[in-house]
Formats: structure tokens, C-alpha cells, sequence
């Protein structure tokens, strides 16, 4: 590449990065309904939402918080009108179209779960949820949070929102096909599992459907071309709101 | 005693080999993620796992035959060769430390995906390399795989002050130490490690008490003093706690496939704090220790058999299985990373995994015999 070339190419990839944003928020990022498909023992469950519920029931207004990090932001995406909280609000707000639910997107990047606990107050209590998707784990299995203390965190956290009447979604890590071998993620996953079948809160398993897509060829997470890597991150994430909304469906048929 | 007949003089006990050999297979099991296996080690069977099973034996263990080179040879050669297999370890653990430098390096290119460079990059580790690669040096950065040989490694370094307050009276050990251990439970003291905010993932303060007591009841062992009557007061509570701990352990797992079956005194009990090897651990292993004492000689059939000889011989040689488990484990992760979870692979990594570890105790132990080492100071 010429000097000029390589003096013109930022802005070209600036601009080819902003036209994939707004291609991607035009509705071409959506994922095809048939990306999105796991197994159904994946997402068979007998979830229950009682706050959540009754608040529809009565045909009140609901407010869900997503609390989580750069994932729950969508800052992968380009845009949080990309992220999977904002999915799920849309999907749900077709799916019971006579209540207004709305959902907060709360996400911090780089946070452990204790950061994200110490947050409750001003980003979910302030907000008056009656449902909080706490989409956690990444920080504190990458920075090695101990094991036992996450775990804590996690159920004083679950403690608070039960006690404010507000029911709790849990979501799981991010797969990423190489970071397993130099995170190890599976005894946060075990722990968050455990803490969730615990406290009787759903578990979103994120993990297994990311790997799922992985294994299955359907999302390639390795080898992405710098320009697609907003798209995919944009698709994944549109997958990820659907599911959630099938799931919370259930718990409110 | 030149040990050049093929099986180990009747005076070694051979269920430390045995149990230690089947502890160091049942960790390669655990540190594979998602291994269906991990529902028949040793922690299926109570609150405790392999690492009490481990750490407790190497104790033990050392306390017979540093304790015998002590008595025969001096304070000083008895040190010496305790620190020379503490310089083994760590260095094991360097060696433990590269592979970890090259698996990020190779990751590296992952975490260049805005999905995942946010939140999942190897930060510190990249960040800052050059902090890194000091404070694993120094034992405080322990990545996955790198946090079982610091504890190991801190051990051996106390154990020479161990064995003089052992030869000196056997209380004189086992009481600091066990007040060490309870002031860990009760002001829940860590040990920081590297990065800032992290602790060690087995805090040397509390699983001390383990080592220590291990050496405690080797040191009687050698000096015949006091083990039968121990077995003898300790039986019919140890049955019970036993028992009990198998009762409701089994209940979790089953939960785990069958939400109906109740997961008894889950919310007490769980999580149980391995990092300070809480008390429900320490007790619940405590009893699995003094069942074996009292129904498995130390000569009994089954471990002369063909089939325990493989697990005999891990464990005897535990040393170096023991970081070749763990290093097996950290290439096992990475293949099922790589390529898939599947059954198929779980299998083939379980199993070519074992048979590397005891085909490898196999090689060091006819080079032992070679060597014309007598098998008693082999592989405290």
C-alpha cells in the first residue's frame, strides 16, 4: 500500500464502518430465524416470573433492567439499538402488545459482579424493575475473582431483588472458541448455574447456545473479517433477545 | 534394602501410593472442563475432592522419609534435600508458567473481536508483561493451572522447621498449626496475590493445617505411636459423618439431572469454602481418612494387583505426575477448545491422558530400579 493509500484508507474504513452501522441498523444485521435455532432441551424450562406476571396480568407498565457488561451495552454491535435488550424489548413488546414494557439497558463494561452489585441502588432499584436480567461472570472469571466470593455476590445480589420484589434473570457467559483454554470459565459457570437453581432464578444459558452456533458452524467466532465482525456481534446478539423473549414467553404465556 | 525385586518391600504402605496415585488421576479428571467423568472422582462421594486426598498424603509421606533422613543423616542433609525438591517444583511451575505465555499468545488473536476484546482479554497479562511474568516468579500471578504448585511449593518450605517441631514433640507442630488454620476460619484471612484484588486459590494459611497434619500422623505412623487408638475412638463417628456427607452429596448430584429429587441442605452447606479448606471439607475427609485406615490394610490385596499397579506407581513417582497431570490438563482443555466437547473427545482425552501418566510412572520407576533406589525414599 502506497503512503496515499494508507492516508486514505482510515477514513474509507471509517466511512465503510459507519454505512455497516447503519445497514445493520436498517434491519440486513437481523439474524435469520433459523440461525437462532438450539436443540429445545437447551431452552426447555419451567421458568417462573411471578412479579413479572402479575404485573401483565393487571396490564400494568413493566419495566425490565438489563444490568451486564459490554455484551448487555451491544458496544460490540456499534450501537445498543443492536444489543440483545434492546431486541427483547421489541420482541416482547409485539408479543404482548396491550402493556407497555420497556427495558433499560444498564450495561458497564469491565465490571466483576461486585462492581455490578454496588450499582443496584442508582442503575435497577432507581429504575423500579419488576424483572432484572443480570448477565454476569466474564469480569470475574477473567480477573480470577474467587470462586467462593462470586458466588457470594451472586446470591446476596439475587437476595436484594427478591427482597424488593423484582424476579431475577440470570445470564451466562460469552463462548469464545479460544479464550477457554486461557480463562477458565466452567467453575464461574458451575457457580452461577448453582446459584441460580439455588435461588430459583433462570440461568439464560448463553454459553451452551453460543457454542452451539459455534460448533455447528452457524457463527464463525474465529476467523472474522474486520468489517463483518460488528455484523456478526449484531446477529449473535439479535439471536440472543429472541431466545430470551421465547423464554420469558413461557413464564407468561 | 536395594530395591532391584519388582514389587516395593512389605514395610512401604502401599495405600498412600495407591490413594495418592488415584487422587493425581482423579485431578487430571477434574481440570477438564465439562468431563462427564467429574461425577465419579472423589469429590462425588462427600465434600471433599482430590486435592485434601493430595495434599494430605504428600504430608504424610514426607514426613516418613524426610523424617527418616533427619534421624539418620542430620538436620542440615534432611533440609537440604527438602529445599532441593521444593527447587523441583518451582521449577515445574516456570515450566507450567511458558506454556500458559504461549497459549495466550496463540489466543491473542481472538481476543481482537470487539465480541470478546471488552471484557475477555488476558488485560493484565498483556497490559502489563512485564509485572506479569515477575510476580509468577515470585508465586503471585496464578492463572488457570498455575495456583495448585505455589501451595505445594510453600509447603516444602516450611517443612524442614516442621520436621524439628515434629521430632521435638508432635503437638509442637499440630498446635500453631491449627490455630493458624482456625484464625484463617474466623477473621477469613487470604493471602493477596497478583493482580491487586485477587487472592491465592489455595491460601497456604489454611490448607497448612492439612500438610501439617499429614506429617503429624506420618511421624506417629514412624514412630508407632497412637494411630491404632486414633482409628479406634474415631470409627464410629467418622462412619457417621461419612455417611451422612455421601447421603446428601449424592442428593446434589442427582439433583443435577433430576430437579425432583431435593438437594439436601444445599443452601447451608454450599458453596463449601475450598480456597480455606473450610471445616465441612476438612471434617467430611478427615472421616473418609480413618474409614480407610480402619478397613484397608496397608498391604491389602487389591493394590497388589495388576490393575492398581498403574495407580501404585503414579503415585509413588507423584511428583512428577503430578505436574504432568496438570500440564496434560491444561493440553486436554486446549484440544477440547479447539476442535469440540464431544463425548468422543472427552473419552479420548481422559483416556489418553491416563495412560500418558502411567505409562510415564511406569518409565520412572523401572529407572528407579536402574538407579538401584531404594523405593522407600522414592517419591515422598
Amino acid at each position: 500500500m502506497t503512503t496515499c493509500g494508507r492516508w486514505l484508507a482510515g477514513p474509507a474504513l471509517a466511512a465503510l464502518a459507519g454505512l455497516a452501522v447503519a445497514v445493520a441498523g436498517s434491519g440486513l444485521a437481523r439474524a435469520d430465524a433459523d440461525d437462532c435455532a438450539t436443540p429445545p432441551e437447551m431452552t426447555d424450562t419451567d421458568i417462573k416470573l411471578p412479579h413479572f406476571a402479575d404485573r401483565l396480568a393487571a396490564h400494568k407498565p413493566a419495566t425490565i433492567v438489563a444490568i451486564g457488561g459490554a455484551s448487555t451495552m451491544g458496544k460490540a454491535a456499534g450501537s445498543s439499538d443492536l444489543s440483545y435488550p434492546h431486541r427483547l424489548g421489541q420482541d416482547l413488546s409485539q408479543d404482548y402488545p396491550k402493556d407497555k414494557i420497556a427495558v433499560v439497558n444498564k450495561g458497564v463494561p469491565m465490571q466483576s459482579a461486585k462492581d455490578m452489585f454496588e450499582r443496584f441502588p442508582t442503575d435497577v432499584f432507581a429504575q423500579e424493575p419488576v424483572l432484572v436480567v443480570w448477565e454476569v461472570g466474564i469480569v470475574d472469571a477473567v480477573r480470577g475473582t474467587d470462586v467462593d466470593e462470586f458466588t457470594g455476590t451472586l446470591q446476596d445480589g439475587i437476595d436484594a431483588l427478591k427482597n424488593k420484589a423484582i424476579d431475577t434473570i440470570l445470564v451466562d457467559m460469552q463462548f469464545s472458541p479460544n479464550s477457554a483454554t486461557v480463562i477458565n470459565f466452567d467453575a464461574y459457570l458451575q457457580a452461577l448455574h448453582r446459584v441460580g437453581d439455588l435461588a430459583d432464578a433462570y440461568v439464560f444459558p448463553r454459553f451452551e447456545m453460543m457454542r452451539y452456533w459455534s460448533e455447528q458452524n452457524v457463527f464463525n467466532f474465529d476467523d472474522v473479517a474486520e468489517a463483518d465482525r460488528a455484523k456478526l456481534a449484531a446477529r449473535v446478539y439479535d439471536c440472543l433477545g429472541r431466545k430470551m423473549a421465547g423464554i420469558i414467553h413461557r413464564a407468561v404465556p | 534394602m536395594r530395591a532391584a525385586i519388582p514389587l516395593p518391600p512389605p514395610s512401604r504402605d502401599l495405600r498412600l501410593d495407591f490413594f495418592r496415585g488415584l487422587a493425581l488421576i482423579c485431578i487430571f479428571i477434574d481440570h477438564i472442563p465439562e468431563n462427564y467423568l467429574n461425577y465419579v472422582t472423589i469429590s462425588a462421594i462427600g465434600f471433599s475432592d482430590a486435592a485434601e486426598v493430595f495434599i494430605f498424603i504428600s504430608g504424610f509421606t514426607a514426613s516418613l522419609v524426610y523424617g527418616r533422613a533427619l534421624a539418620m543423616r542430620g538436620t542440615l542433609i534432611a533440609t537440604v534435600q527438602v529445599l532441593r525438591r521444593a527447587w523441583q517444583l518451582y521449577v515445574a511451575h516456570i515450566f507450567l508458567f511458558v506454556i500458559f505465555i504461549a497459549e495466550v499468545s496463540y489466543t491473542v488473536k481472538a481476543f481482537n473481536n470487539p465480541m470478546y476484546n471488552e471484557e475477555m482479554g488476558v488485560g493484565d497479562f498483556l497490559e502489563h508483561p512485564h509485572l506479569a511474568v515477575v510476580q509468577a516468579m515470585l508465586l503471585q500471578f496464578q492463572p488457570t493451572f498455575l495456583d495448585i504448585l505455589p501451595l505445594y511449593i510453600v509447603m516444602l518450605l516450611i517443612f524442614p522447621l516442621v520436621l524439628i517441631c515434629l521430632r521435638w514433640r508432635l503437638l509442637a507442630a499440630l498446635i500453631p498449626s491449627a490455630l493458624l488454620y482456625l484464625a484463617v476460619q474466623v477473621f477469613n484471612i487470604a493471602m493477596p496475590a497478583y493482580p491487586p484484588g485477587t487472592v491465592w486459590t489455595f491460601n497456604p494459611l489454611a490448607w497448612q493445617f492439612l500438610f501439617i497434619l499429614g506429617a503429624t500422623l506420618g511421624h506417629a505412623e514412624a514412630h508407632a505411636r497412637g494411630r491404632a487408638r486414633l482409628v479406634e475412638i474415631a470409627y464410629w463417628p467418622a462412619l457417621a459423618i461419612a455417611v451422612v456427607a455421601f447421603a446428601i452429596r449424592l442428593s446434589w448430584t442427582f439433583h443435577g439431572f433430576w430437579e425432583s429429587v431435593p438437594d439436601l441442605f444445599a443452601h447451608q452447606l454450599w458453596p463449601t469454602n475450598k480456597r480455606n479448606l473450610s471445616p465441612v471439607r476438612l471434617i467430611s475427609f478427615f472421616a473418609l481418612v480413618m474409614l480407610t485406615a480402619r478397613w484397608i490394610s496397608p498391604q491389602a490385596r487389591f493394590m497388589r494387583a495388576m490393575w492398581a499397579r498403574p495407580l501404585v506407581l503414579c503415585g509413588r513417582h507423584s511428583l512428577e505426575i503430578f505436574c504432568l497431570s496438570i500440564l496434560l490438563s491444561a493440553l486436554g482443555h486446549f484440544l477440547m477448545s479447539e476442535i469440540n466437547t464431544g463425548l468422543i473427545m472427552q473419552l479420548g482425552v481422559n483416556v489418553v491422558g491416563v495412560a500418558v501418566m502411567c505409562l510415564t510412572a511406569g518409565m520412572l520407576d523401572w529407572y528407579r530400579q536402574v538407579q538401584h533406589v531404594p523405593v522407600s525414599t522414592a517419591g515422598e
